[in-house]
């Protein structure tokens, strides 16, 4: 109604003018309405309309502080998601990172005595070669073990550890002396440690068995060999179902059993 | 899931692992024997008295009649029905783990 009025007012000081004016400010109009959107996007202007003029639309200016608020808002949300998305993913790198080097940046490489406390758990290699640590100076897994092919991988005292086993890979099968299988029957030597450490350990007990060291044995069975050391220092113990009866004892015998050279099992003994 | 541990004793060789009973399956013949899961130390039978040798070369235990790896496709530990048709039932010991 107020906008019709309006037209009504309008065309009657039209009529009014003399005809030569009236006709130059309806060109002047029509200008208006074709070049005001393009001067307010050129110019940053904020030129009202001529409908918002006429009445019938309201005015651009008291409609922008409503999208500029969802903008916020949508910017805000947007950061919050990313930033949580940033967070889990550094949790997640942190907990990989983690998993790969199990203990290692707070135990020292020596295969001597550890905690004595019960560990729960252990990385989970799928594949030795595909998942195991390797160091990137000279590419060796775990920190230690030189690649020789084929999936085979050699120790320093020249134990190597190859495909075998009802994990695949005597690696993998060493691996469960890393954490405890209380549900297990029978006892369970469990390493304290990680499998860096644990492979630095059977070296060094292997080696010792060869030398005839103090507390040490070597016994050949059935195309096997046996071998057996005693640390100065517990080096993990014992688990399974013997060992949650007896309440965990600390074990410092590592027992070694090659064929060859191949490392068959490895774990502490009491 | 708990799943039944089929076992004769504790291994009397490494003293870690547990003799348990393997199936070999080769041309619809099925062999059965003991070996144990840590050390690979093999018995023909639940009564532990007789070794099956392996040479040191071997990496690998294998199947005293088919020679193929007891770790091979065709191997597996033995179900409470394979033991039973080995009629090695009552000198096993089954645990849940």
């Amino acid at each position: 109604m107020v906008s019709r009025k309006r037209t009504d007012s309008a065309i009657n000081t039209l009529r009014m003018i003399p005809t030569k004016w009236a006709i130059v400010l309806v060109v002047l109009l029509i200008g208006y309405v074709l070049l005001q959107p393009r001067i307010n996007q050129w110019l940053g202007w904020n030129l009202p309309s001529v409908a918002s003029l006429v009445g019938d639309e309201k005015p651009t200016t008291k409609k922008e502080p409503k999208p500029t608020k969802e903008v916020v808002s949508k910017e805000k949300t947007s950061e919050k998601v990313s930033g949580n998305v940033a967070e889990k993913t550094s949790e997640k790198k942190s907990e990989v990172a983690q998993a790969t080097t199990t203990k290692t940046a707070n135990r020292t490489s020596d295969s001597g005595p550890k905690d004595s406390a019960p560990k729960n758990s252990a990385p989970k290699n799928s594949a030795p070669k595909d998942s195991a640590p390797k160091d990137s100076a000279d590419d060796r897994i775990h920190g230690i073990l030189k690649d020789l092919g084929r999936n085979r991988f050699e120790s320093p005292e020249g134990l190597v550890y190859g495909p075998g086993s009802e994990e695949g890979h005597r690696l993998k099968h060493i691996e469960r002396h890393l954490e405890d299988q209380p549900s297990r029957p029978g006892p369970h030597g469990v390493f304290d440690g990680d499998m860096k450490e644990f492979l630095v350990a059977i070296d060094r007990a292997f080696a010792m068995a060869n030398k005839g060291a103090k507390g040490s044995s070597k016994k050949e069975d059935e195309g096997a060999v046996v071998y057996e050391a005693t640390f100065e220092k517990p080096i993990g113990f014992l688990g399974g179902s013997d060992g949650k009866r007896r309440k965990n004892p600390a074990l410092k015998k590592m027992r070694v059993v090659v064929r060859g050279k191949s490392v068959i099992t490895a774990f502490p003994v009491q | 899931m708990t799943s039944p541990l089929i076992y004769v004793e504790s291994c009397p060789i490494c003293g870690d692992g547990l003799c348990r009973i393997r199936i070999c399956v080769t041309n619809q013949r099925l062999t059965g024997l003991v070996l144990c899961d840590e050390c690979e130390a093999m018995w023909t039978d639940p009564s532990m008295q007789e070794r099956i040798e392996s040479s040191s070369s071997e990496t690998e235990p294998s199947c005293p009649t088919c020679n193929q790896s007891l770790w091979g496709e065709q191997s597996h530990w033995a179900s409470i029905g394979e033991v039973c048709l080995l009629g090695w039932f009552d000198r096993v010991r089954i645990a849940k783990v």
